[in-house]
């Protein structure tokens, strides 16, 4: 499925997209309320900067990728990057309830958040927003095989996870950030 | 035990192989129950994935239903605002009209209409590519018949008007006479293409519509006449004898290229060209050798 959201102007296409680009900043930073705040700020440079949206972009693709590269901008200016506070399980399973009371499993829920953002992403680009590989890519940034190859991966990691629990054995290998070679 | 990818099982477990590279790895799992167990656990993983997803997906449409979107603070623009926005730009519009009116051309103040003369830029339409005939293509769309019909006196003299030009853009310039055509000159400016750049505008009006607008700018190379469309406004573009030349209207490719060739052929326009402007006196004629 192709990103098929066209606009003329970006304001109502943004507010229409708000509960999607909420989803996509929270599975981002892993807690609803960081994510609100990574949205705001994304939003505000947005519509400052509407010129950079070019007629013909599909609207969510570009709202997406703007929201990412604010991410990864905000990332690289971090002091330590590397020691950025990781989103609390509950936070993280909370983004996973809602009314119904359906919710994630903890074990897989445990699992989403040991991905990277990026692993995340990929997952609810292709899997909720049902993007194909070429428009996830390009909200991420890499090329489609690297999609593809990300999914292969998470499904394996997660197969062998669910494996080794069966077998009784608690270890797990946590996939690395940024190791990640289209297959 | 036969050894399959996980690339390939996932493929197959979501779905994505052709019907015979399905059957085949049907047929591996019949007879490996190594590769059957890891395509059970890839199934699980892929069902457990899509239902977490799924699980968001529905959240999600419950806070949209429960709720409309909020507008974040700060990013609202009230009617008034909007209304006073609006009346501020058309203010600004009227402003540059009558600029236009007063200063028309730069022989009456030639410095202030080489730094200020370039047309208000209107929204830049992500289809126009920025070149300076293009720049020029969408000023021209600023440019309406009453715009041009407001016409100065000193305006009236063509070959005044041909030696400030030819002054700025080259000794190559001449006005094109365009009355067997059905065109009148009006009217010429500078205007001014990317930083400093001077360029030509001759603007022509026939016996009814759009005006005629004819740029020229140094250019090097010869060109032949190509046609571009840009919106409502067709352009024909060409270089010869060091000058670009851009000819836009509001008309068809033919009547264009018809003009275009018109002023590229015209007889005569040299003879009548200025001269371009020099500083220096003209050097002395030779003298008559004494005879001996």
């Amino acid at each position: 499925m192709q990103a098929e959201e066209f606009h003329d102007t970006i304001r109502p296409g943004l507010i229409a997209m708000l509960p999607r680009l909420q989803r996509f900043a929270d599975l981002l930073v892993g807690a609803r309320k960081e994510g609100t705040a990574l949205l705001r700020r994304a939003l505000l440079l947005m519509l400052a900067e509407e010129h950079r949206y070019q007629r013909g972009t599909a609207l969510d693709r570009w709202a997406f990728a703007e929201i990412y590269r604010l991410w990864l901008a905000e990332l690289r200016d971090h002091a330590d990057p590397m020691r950025q506070a990781r989103a609390d399980g509950a936070s993280f399973a909370q983004l996973f309830h809602n009314k119904r009371g359906r919710k994630v499993d903890e074990f897989t829920a445990s699992f989403l958040r040991s991905l990277p953002p990026q692993q995340r992403l990929t997952l609810l680009l292709c899997y909720a927003e049902r993007f194909d590989h070429i428009d996830a890519g390009r909200v991420l940034d890499v090329p489609p095989e690297t999609i593809g190859a990300r999914l292969v991966r998470i499904s394996a990691s997660l197969a062998d996870r669910l494996s080794e629990r069966e077998c009784g054995t608690a270890t797990a290998t946590v996939e690395a950030l940024y190791s990640e070679r289209p297959a | 035990m036969t050894e399959l990818s996980d690339e390939l099982l996932v493929a197959y477990v979501d779905g994505q192989l052709a019907r015979k590279q399905t059957q085949a790895v049907e047929r591996v799992l019949e007879q490996d129950d190594v590769i059957a167990k890891r395509v059970v656990a890839l199934k699980h993983a892929h069902s457990r994935l899509e239902t977490a997803f799924e699980a968001i997906l529905a959240g999600e449409e419950e806070d949209a239903a429960s709720k409309p979107p909020a507008i974040p603070p700060g990013l609202y623009i009230s009617w008034p605002t909007l209304a006073k926005s609006a009346l501020a730009s058309a203010g600004l519009v009227l402003a540059f009209i009558l600029m236009l009116a007063g200063f028309g051309w730069p022989l009456q103040a030639p410095e202030f209409s080489l730094e200020s003369s370039v047309p208000a830029d209107p929204d830049y339409v992500g289809a126009l590519p920025s070149t300076w005939q293009e720049d020029a293509a969408r000023a021209h769309a600023l440019f309406s018949r009453a715009s041009v019909e407001v016409g100065l006196e000193s305006q009236g003299n063509a070959d005044l008007v041909a030696f400030q030009l030819a002054q700025a853009i080259g000794p190559n310039l001449v006005v094109p006479d365009l009355a067997p055509q059905g065109f009148r000159f009006m009217r010429a400016q500078l205007l001014r293409s990317g930083e400093a750049t001077p360029l030509a505008q001759l603007l022509y009006l026939g016996k009814r519509g759009a005006p005629l607008a004819l740029y020229a700018q140094a250019g090097e190379g010869t060109a032949a006449p190509a046609f571009k469309q840009y919106g409502s406004i067709g352009g024909v573009a060409w270089s010869q004898s060091g000058l670009a030349y851009l000819l836009a209207g509001e008309a068809d490719e033919a009547s264009l290229m018809k003009l275009a060739n018109a002023i590229r052929t015209e007889k005569g326009a040299s003879a009548k060209a200025p001269s371009a402007f020099s500083p220096l006196p003209p050097p002395p004629k030779p003298k008559p050798k004494p005879r001996s």
